[in-house]
């Protein structure tokens, strides 16, 4: 048999012919020596060159080191067969062990396990020979020659036939199973015997291969070796000069050799040295000294060798003793296992050429330094070493960390593409689903609105809402549309409404296709979205029963109703009770409650929220609807909501219902004054002027009047900040956004009633001591001024007021300024800190206090007859000119106080047509 | 939907998520999806001295159902707009 089929049937049928005695002299050259016709030829051969034969194939006893090819293999992979062959060619004689050539030693390592040969020889056609030659000199050995020629053995042994493939027609008749059982000439068993033979080689065979597969390969290399030089090249062919290439070859070998014992020096120095880097990398301190210290060693190296150095030694030399021990064969067996230590060592080569570079280099360095360095003195060499080993360590260190980074990421590129487009589609779809909601723009609406109150604050164009809505009214809110998503996520982003988009026109196309059935045609388009679990994703973990209202804040408009009903009823109760005097204060009549508790305001305060925000949606919805069409449903509608609101705000109540009236004490909290400003745009005509007057009305009442006294101190307290910000949403929310639009609606007349209102009640002082009073008379003043001058150039343009209501305002006027200029200095704020404070630890108020008096006092003076003018600059000269010369005199340090005084003063000043230049110091 | 909604104008902000296991983290909202997990990047943890394992880590994920708070940059936030958005969300609620 053979590797290529077709010879098979060949050889085994020539083999039977000759076998047989068909086949003889078939034009097969028979060779015979030996015999009668045997022509003596190989006795003619020149026998030359053989000097060296010992040396070459191992014969002289003790080889030397220098053969020894490092073989690092473990005594357990070698095959027994391996390393038995030592033992049984001393059995066989040093002769014949000498006189083997490559291939007929193989072939008798091959005899002495036939398995192993069978491995990856048996049935090639090279294998023939040597095992017939193998197994008829182990016949001659052990069986004193009884069957074959005793001579032929001789010969073939004498003349180094070694059988080159070409010779593959001739031992068809020394075949190894007739060699080897030759005992059996029976040309009927020959298959048989082969067969067996085979089966038990086949059998061997794979629990060898499984059992040293890297043995197998290794051997079937040395195999191939032994089989690939060309028989040109063989000595019996060969001229003297091939045992010179041979000897050559044997100098290369040992060079290797040496070189590899080289590289494994320089390895263990290698891992020495980078041991030591190690250490160093952990001492950063030391760095540089031990790196000198190793410099030094390096350098002494030469002439002795450093205790690593002496260690790999050891160890190498370890090492050789032990392949000497295991490989006590010819240098021509250690031929064949020369390509494997190199191959070893190649194999960790590549690990280790960077290091093998940066060492080469040093080394190059060094010598140079040794070279040419000598005039240097020791330090800057030591100082040029570092510094090259400082840098080659840096670089060595970025490469370390490149290649960690590149490993990483070739580790985590495992997962690569894990997950398929499609995978990553149907995620994408599930999250868009579970997003998908009935009212996309009310579900993401304090995005929505926050991105448009910002844009509009940048004064960019309002978008369209970034909702993506379907036809069935489902649809995804999508975010933030002033930040562009960028990079990844735009893609990301880009891709899902790619998707979206698709998966609603799949979903129109479907409808269409429907026809009728369209109702439902997008449920299920994005998956099911009525499943189980993805409304309760974001669980409410918090269950409140919600039956409590405020506990959660839950009021529903019946909920409020039952509450108001309850209060009423109580309030009925108390009426009949006090009607039929049963044992109730009798001053309680109809109208008189108990204010307002701070929880009845919160709660009436929500109730008013959720019907602004429903009027909100309202009017979003459907304010810039034009048709005609429910046009009166939804004015209805809005009406209603409108009244509901005036209702909530209690403003139809008397006055006298409570004190603080039920409207004031929704004013109370920050969300309460917040709240008016919210309503008073949907409020008209009618509600805005009882509005109005009840606000005035009960001025006073108001807690950022009752609790101003406390804000006339300089401490800090808790109760004062609280206040002040009170104070300060008062003025933001009521004042400013809610009473200056209602303001602008009223007419003389009107405020000249609200005035004498506040006249009469005897409250214009203590309003006037409060910086919400004297906002709310400056209100009074700017907008009878702009009445009486006919500013108002509205749309609503009314006709100039009529000289009636003009002399019911100077009345008034008259009255207010009598009434208040005894006090003019107590609306000073500062004044009235300065007349509080007692004792040496005087501070001086903040002239920005002040700010809303002078205001005032300039809206008086503007409006003030001559005399009424005189009488205020009469009342104020003092304070004026303490201020003036306070500054010109540069007794006020802080620039901008000084500033504030001086535009406090001119606002005042101006409106009298003077200027505070005038004043001369 | 409405914390979700607040969370989507909240990105590139600097927020701090308090843990249920008292771990705050501080770091840039990149992401939050409907389960509010959280995406931060660029985080630090709050006491480093006790959590020095977290100093390494420049960037989590953080799974919604671990949150205990989220500590939101004031500023960046409408009051006044999340007060009606909680109004809106209750009425909603309640409608349902």
């Amino acid at each position: 048999m053979s590797f290529f089929s077709f010879e098979s049937n060949d050889l085994e049928k020539e083999k039977q012919r000759y076998l047989t005695g068909e086949v003889k002299e078939e034009g097969l050259t028979e060779y015979t020596w030996g015999d009668n016709s045997y022509d003596g030829l190989g006795d003619v051969l020149q026998e030359r060159g053989d000097e060296l034969n010992d040396e070459t194939f191992g014969g002289i006893g003790d080889v030397g080191k220098d053969f020894d090819f490092t073989r690092q293999v473990l005594p357990g992979d070698v095959p027994l067969e391996l390393r038995q062959t030592p033992a049984l060619q001393h059995t066989n004689g040093l002769s014949h062990e000498r006189s083997l050539s490559p291939p007929q030693k193989h072939a008798y390592l091959s005899q002495s396990s036939s398995s192993l040969q069978s491995i990856w020889d048996n049935k090639s056609p090279f294998s023939v020979l040597p095992k017939m030659a193998a197994s008829t000199s182990r016949v001659a050995d052990h069986h004193a020659r009884p069957v074959t020629t005793p001579d032929l053995l001789s010969q073939s042994q004498s003349t180094h036939s070694t059988f080159s493939p070409f010779a593959d027609s001739i031992p068809l008749r020394h075949s190894p199973a007739l060699s080897q059982e030759s005992s059996l000439p029976l040309a009927g068993s020959q298959m048989e015997g082969r067969t067996l033979q085979e089966i038990e080689a086949e059998m061997r065979a794979s629990a060898m291969r499984s059992r040293e597969a890297p043995q197998l390969r290794q051997q079937q290399l040395l195999q191939a070796q032994a089989r690939t030089p060309p028989p040109r090249l063989h000595p019996h062919a060969q001229s003297p000069r091939f045992h010179q290439l041979q000897q050559h070859i044997l100098i290369q070998q040992q060079q290797q050799q040496q070189q590899q014992q080289q590289q494994l020096q320089d390895l263990q120095e290698q891992l020495r040295v980078e041991e030591l880097e190690r250490q160093l990398r952990a001492q950063q301190i030391s760095q540089l000294q031990q790196q000198q210290q190793q410099m030094l060693l390096r350098r002494q190296s030469p002439s002795g060798p450093t205790l690593a150095e002496i260690q790999a030694a050891q160890h190498l030399a370890q090492l050789q003793q032990e392949q000497r021990r295991r490989q006590h064969s010819p240098a021509l067996d250690q031929r064949y296992h020369m390509p494997q230590p190199l191959q070893e060592s190649a194999q960790f080569l590549p690990q280790n050429i960077q290091m093998q570079q940066r060492l080469l280099a040093e080394l190059a360095q060094a010598e140079f330094m040794r070279d040419y360095g000598t005039p240097q003195t020791q330090e800057e060499q030591e100082a040029l070493r570092a510094e090259a080993v400082r840098k080659i360590m840096e670089a060595e260190r970025m490469e370390e960390k490149r290649r960690r980074k590149a490993s990483k990421i070739a580790h985590m590129s495992r997962y690569n593409d894990l997950m398929t487009q499609s995978d990553k589609d149907f995620i994408t779809r599930i999250q868009v689903s579970q997003l998908v909601t009935q009212d996309p723009y009310l579900e993401d609406w304090y995005c929505q609105t926050l991105s448009r109150l910002r844009r509009a604050r940048q004064g960019l164009q309002p978008e369209e809402q970034r909702v993506l809505t379907f036809d069935s009214g489902v649809g995804v809110g999508l975010g933030m549309p002033g930040q562009r998503p960028s990079g990844r996520k735009l893609s990301a982003v880009q891709r899902m409404e790619a998707q979206v988009e698709r998966i609603v026109n799949n979903a129109r196309q479907r409808e269409r296709e429907k026809g009728l059935q369209s109702l439902n045609s997008l449920q299920g388009a994005l998956g099911k979205t009525a499943g189980r679990s993805y409304k309760a994703a974001p669980r409410q973990l918090l269950q409140v029963d919600s039956t409590k209202p405020a506990a959660n804040g839950g009021h529903t408009e019946d909920e409020f109703k039952a509450r108001l009903g309850e209060h009423a009823a109580k309030e009925a109760a108390k009426l009949r009770r006090g009607v039929f005097g049963e044992a109730y204060d009798e001053e309680h009549n109809f109208v008189k409650q108990d204010p307002l508790t701070r929880l009845e305001v919160l709660v009436i305060i929500e109730h008013l929220y959720d019907l602004v925000l429903e009027a909100d949606i309202f009017v979003e919805r459907h304010g810039l609807l034009d048709d005609v069409e429910g046009l009166d449903e939804r004015k209805e509608h809005r009406a209603k909501l409108i009244n509901s609101m005036y209702e909530g705000l209690k403003i139809k109540l008397p006055i006298e219902t409570s004190n603080p009236h039920p409207f004031i004490s929704l004013l109370g909290p920050v969300k309460g004054k917040r709240l008016l400003s919210r309503i008073v745009p949907y409020l008209e005509g009618e509600h805005l002027l009882t509005l109005l007057t009840l606000f005035v009305t009960c001025f006073p009442q108001l807690d950022v009047v009752t609790r101003a006294p406390i804000l006339d101190s300089m401490e800090d307290t808790p109760e004062k900040r609280e206040i002040e910000r009170q104070t300060t949403a008062f003025q933001e929310f009521v004042m400013s956004m809610s009473m200056v639009p209602v303001f602008h609606k009223v007419e003389l007349r009107v405020l000249a009633g609200l005035l004498s209102f506040l006249h009469e009640r005897g409250e214009l002082v203590t309003i006037a001591r409060t910086k919400p009073g004297l906002d709310l008379l400056c209100l009074f003043l700017s907008r009878a001024d702009s009445l009486i001058h006919a500013y108002d150039t509205g749309p609503e343009a009314r006709p100039p007021p009529t000289v009636d209501s003009l002399t019911t305002w100077r009345v008034m006027f008259d009255g207010m300024f009598d009434t208040l200029t005894p006090h003019i200095l107590d609306l000073f704020p500062s004044e009235r800190i300065l007349r509080a404070q007692t004792g040496g630890t005087a501070q001086i108020p903040p002239e920005q206090l002040d700010t809303t008096a002078w205001q005032f006092l300039a809206s008086v003076g503007a409006m003030a007859s001559l005399s009424q003018q005189q009488t205020l600059v009469t009342a104020l000269r003092e304070k004026v000119l303490d201020l003036v010369i306070g500054v010109k005199k540069g007794w006020v340090a802080d620039p901008e106080e000084r500033n504030m005084k001086m535009k406090n003063v001119n606002i005042f000043l101006h409106a009298l047509q003077l200027d505070s230049s005038q004043i001369t110091v | 939907m409405l914390i979700f909604s607040v969370f989507k104008t909240l990105t590139d902000q600097r927020v701090t998520v308090e843990l249920k296991n008292d771990l705050s983290i501080t770091g840039t909202l990149k992401s939050v999806d409907q389960f509010l997990n959280i995406r931060l990047d660029g985080i630090k943890v709050l006491d480093e001295q006790r959590y020095p394992h977290m100093m390494a880590v420049k960037n989590c994920f953080i799974r919604g159902s671990v949150v205990r708070y989220v500590q939101l940059p004031a500023e960046h936030v409408d009051t006044q707009l999340l007060e009606d958005a909680t109004r809106r969300e209750a009425a909603n609620q309640t409608k349902r």
